[in-house]
This record gives structure tokens, sequence and C-alpha cells, in this order.
């Protein structure tokens, strides 16, 4: 017995030491007390587990068998009626009464619903957002912008928001001279909600007027304004910012813009982008309107 | 204790037997309460979709995708409304998932397209950087297999009353028509059409015109009905 206390004692330091070359560099004894009251529980947790280790292993070499046999053996194997401890058997009968409790009367059919907490938390939340963000500044709807953009936008429009190599809308810039030929040739009606009237296909039918309003709309409506480009003007303005509720701005994503496209989602030559409508609020809207406006600065 | 218990094994049965059955009945009740009915708006699936699902089965998509979001924040922010019992009335079986390697795909409808998918299927770092997804390549040649889809729905139709051919919404029009076999393949594939309007993969596009249904086009139809 003696030995195997002593063997103990070497397990528990041996233990300790070990813990102590490993992550004795991040301990910092007397400055950080919860580190402190770690090692302390540690060391702790080692000696109670050793020494009731050492108990059982002396019990299983000295006890015997104690104890009254039951009458009835089954071919000479009897077996000891020794009652089990009174507290467990009540906790025991205790725990099938809580149980059947708790599955019909308690938990969850009473008391507590999932949807509920949802609930809660989501309004809680909601109303948190909005009187943190009541008046975010530029930068704040920047960075706001560029995280929702990671998560919602970047799948399809890549990281860079360049669209991936063509497989969806370059957001650095407003228009691809593809995409102002499709929309001349084939008209618009992606804004719905914010522009209804839409735009009629073929404003424009001779191919080199075409060729040359999609030049001029795709770099920015810079340099000489081609005479065809009056057609446009009707709508979209002569500087081609656009019309409220008539037609979008040519030159910059607008907010009203960014709304139409989140709001009804878009189908035109590269393909088809879902409606996020419902899956972000205004002031998440306007931050990624903000966001998308500064990339291609 | 419970000596005088283990001495008579008749009530010690009947004990055994009231404890067993108490733990079934709190486990199948649910399963007639309301909520496990179909929610209202759910439909079955149709022949195409159904094939898709056979397709995403066969690929083990569940392994990596569950399909159950649940009611945390942080779920319906990035997935979308959270689950109901009765969205998965007509789900045969439903495809939970055991875990998740990749996203959700509950209501992916919602926010991928059929081209997003097409690139995604075909090579998915191109569209999600640092994705650990395999390509999936095969399903462009592929061609699906509708009957057995077919065999499905007809099956769950005059087993368990799946309400195909049936108003289910009270518009006056059969919401999800079944109809004998050459009528399905012949919706499936008017469904295929459309989407393979919208692909860009020209080998996808022929084998459509040719009457054929290459398994990505069935299972773009599926993930597009996930909503």
């Amino acid at each position: 017995m003696k030995s195997m206390v002593i063997g103990g004692i070497i397990l528990i330091v041996a233990l300790m030491a070990g813990t102590y070359f490993v992550a004795g560099d991040s301990l910092n004894f007397g400055e950080d007390y919860i580190n402190d009251l770690t090692m302390l529980a540690g060391l702790a947790i080692i000696s109670i587990t050793v020494f009731v280790a050492l108990k059982y292993v002396n019990q299983i070499k000295n006890d015997t068998a104690s104890g009254d046999l039951a009458e009835e053996n089954w071919d000479g194997i009897g077996e000891f009626k020794n009652p089990i401890p009174t507290g467990w058997g009540l906790a025991f009968i205790g725990v099938i009464v809580w149980g059947m409790w708790y599955m019909t009367v308690g938990y969850p059919t009473n008391g507590f619903s999932q949807i509920g907490q949802w609930n809660e938390e989501t309004l809680e939340y909601n109303a948190k957002f909005e009187s943190k963000w009541q008046n975010p500044d530029a930068d704040t709807l920047t960075a706001m912008g560029e995280s929702i953009f990671l998560v919602q936008c970047a799948p399809c429009h890549g990281v860079d928001a360049q669209g991936i190599g063509g497989k969806a809308q370059d957001l650095t810039q407003r228009l691809l001279k593809e995409s102002v030929v499709y929309a001349i040739k084939n008209g618009a009606s992606n804004f719905k909600t914010q522009y209804p009237a839409g735009m009629p296909p073929m404003m424009l039918t001779d191919e080199k007027e075409i060729d040359e309003v999609a030049t001029y709309v795709a770099g920015g409506l810079k340099g000489e304004q081609p005479a065809s480009f009056a057609v446009c003007a009707g709508c979209h303005g002569a500087d081609g910012n656009g019309m409220e509720y008539v037609a979008p701005s040519l030159k910059t994503y607008t907010d009203s813009v960014i709304t139409a496209v989140l709001d009804d989602g878009k189908k035109a030559n590269i393909g088809t982008m879902p409606s996020f409508k419902g899956r972000l609020n205004e002031t998440q809207y306007k931050a990624l309107a903000t966001y998308i406006r500064g990339l291609g600065e | 204790m419970f000596h005088w218990l283990e001495q008579r094994p008749f009530f010690f049965a009947v004990f055994v037997f009231v404890f067993v059955a108490f733990a079934g009945i709190i486990e199948i009740i649910p399963d007639f309460a309301k909520q496990s009915r179909p929610v209202v708006g759910t439909k079955p699936y149709s022949v195409l979709e159904l094939t898709g699902r056979h397709v995403y089965i066969q690929d083990s998509c569940n392994a990596c995708h569950s399909q159950l979001i649940r009611p945390f924040k942080s779920e319906t922010d990035r997935y979308g409304m959270y689950s109901l019992s009765g969205e998965y009335a007509y789900d045969r079986p439903f495809l939970w998932g055991s875990k998740r390697t990749g996203p959700d795909l509950m209501r992916v409808g919602n926010y991928r397209t059929t081209d997003w998918h097409e690139n995604h299927m075909l090579d998915p770092q191109s569209v999600v950087p640092g994705s650990i997804m395999p390509a999936y390549k095969h399903m462009f040649t592929n061609i699906a297999d509708i009957e057995t889809a077919y065999a499905e729905a007809y099956t769950v139709k005059t087993v368990f009353a799946t309400p195909y051919d049936q108003d289910i919404d009270g518009d006056g029009e059969i919401d999800v028509p079944l109809g004998t076999l050459e009528e399905a393949k012949a919706s499936a594939l008017k469904e295929a059409q459309a989407i393979a309007a919208d692909m860009k993969n020209q080998a996808v596009k022929d084998a459509v015109a040719n009457g054929q249904v290459p398994e990505i086009v069935a299972l773009i139809a599926y993930l597009n009905s996930l909503k």
C-alpha cells in the first residue's frame, strides 16, 4: 500500500511537471489569477483522481464478497441480495417521475418555444441594429457594405467584385459594353419597383449607332457624345444621370438602382440574379450601394 | 430494493412495456400534430425535380450539405427562414443531412440560379474561391433516369396518397401533374428545355434538344425548387 501511495504522488508530480513543461510559457503566476486557479484546479483533479483510483485498486486487491445470498439460485449460481443504496434507488425513481413530467408537462409542450426564442432574439437584434446604426457615416456604411458584400454577393460577383471572369456583373464599372448592346436590342425590365415603365426594345436599330452608344456608355460617358445618344437622353438625361421613376443612372450605381436590383433580381445578358427581398434591411441596402459606388473609384 | 420485482417476471414485463410504450408515444405523437401536416404551399416534386433529387442522393450531396435551417438568427440570416416540419411532408426520405461540410441547401433556390449552378458544378473554385467541393463534370454527360423518378412519384401517389394530379391550393388547376409515363416524360422534357435555355454548355443544350435530359439539368431543377 505504501509503495502505491508513493507511486501515486510521483505520478501527480510528474503530471503537474508535464503540464508546466507544455504550457509553462503561457503561465504568469501572480499576474493572471485565472491561470493560477486553473493550475490549482488541475492539481486538485489529478490528486483526487489518483487517490480515488488507489482506493479502488486497494479494494479490488483486498475485499471479499459479503452479504446474504438470495434463496433462489440458477444451477448453483447464487445472487447476493444486498440492497441498493436507498438514496440511489430514490434518485432512480425520481428521475423516472421527473422524465414523465418533463416530457408531458414541462418541455416541450409547455413554457418553452424555440420559435418564440428566435422571435425574441430577432426582435432584440433588430432593435439594437436600428438604434446603433441610426445615422451611419459614409465610412461605417462602406465597412458594413463590404462585409455584406463578402457574404451575400461575393459567391457570384467575386471577392474583387469583378464578376469572376464574366459570370456575373462587373461591379467596378456601371455597365459593360455587351450589357448596353443587350439592353438596347432587348429592352430592359429589370428595375420594375423603382422604374416601373421599363425600357422598350430596339430604341436604336443601326448596328453602328448601337456600337457607338455602347462604347460611349461603357466608357463612363466620357469624351464626345455620339449624336444617337439623344435617343437615350430622352429618359436617362443628357448627362446620363437618369431620372427618378423614369430611368436609372448610366453613370453610377445609385441607391435606387441597387434597391431595384436587390428587390427584383435581374435577368440580362450575363445570367439571372435572384431577388434579395427580405434578406437585407434598408440600412444594409444603403451600405451595399455605398460600398459598390466606392468600388469603381 | 427491486428484488420483489425481479421475482415476478409477469409484472416486470408489464412495467417494462409501460415504460417503453411511454417513450414510443412521446416519439410518435408529434407526427400527428398539426405542425407536421404539409405547410400551405408545399407541393410534391415534379418528375424532373424528383429525378434531380435522385441525382442529389446518388452523388451523396447530403453527406456534406444539410437541408435543415435551425431557428437561430445566425442561421436564418445566412440561409433564410428556419425550416418547418411540414415542409418535409413530401420528402421521402428527408435529406436533413448529418453534417455541414458545405452550406445548408434548404432554400438554395432563393439565392442561386441556373447559371450559377452550372458554373459551380463544372468548376466549384471558379465561383467560390477556396471551395473544397469537388467538380461534378460527369453530370453534364450522364443522362438522368426519368423512368425511375416516375416510378417513385407513381408509387407515393398510389401508396401514400401524395397529391399528384390534384388541385392542392384550390385555384381550380392541377398543381403537379403526373399522368402516364409518356405524359410525365413530355412535361419533364419541357421543364428541362426551360432550364437548358438558361445554360451555356452546348453539349447539354444539344442533349435536351434531342429529347434527353442530362443529370445536371435535373439536379438544377431540383435545386431551384428548394425554396
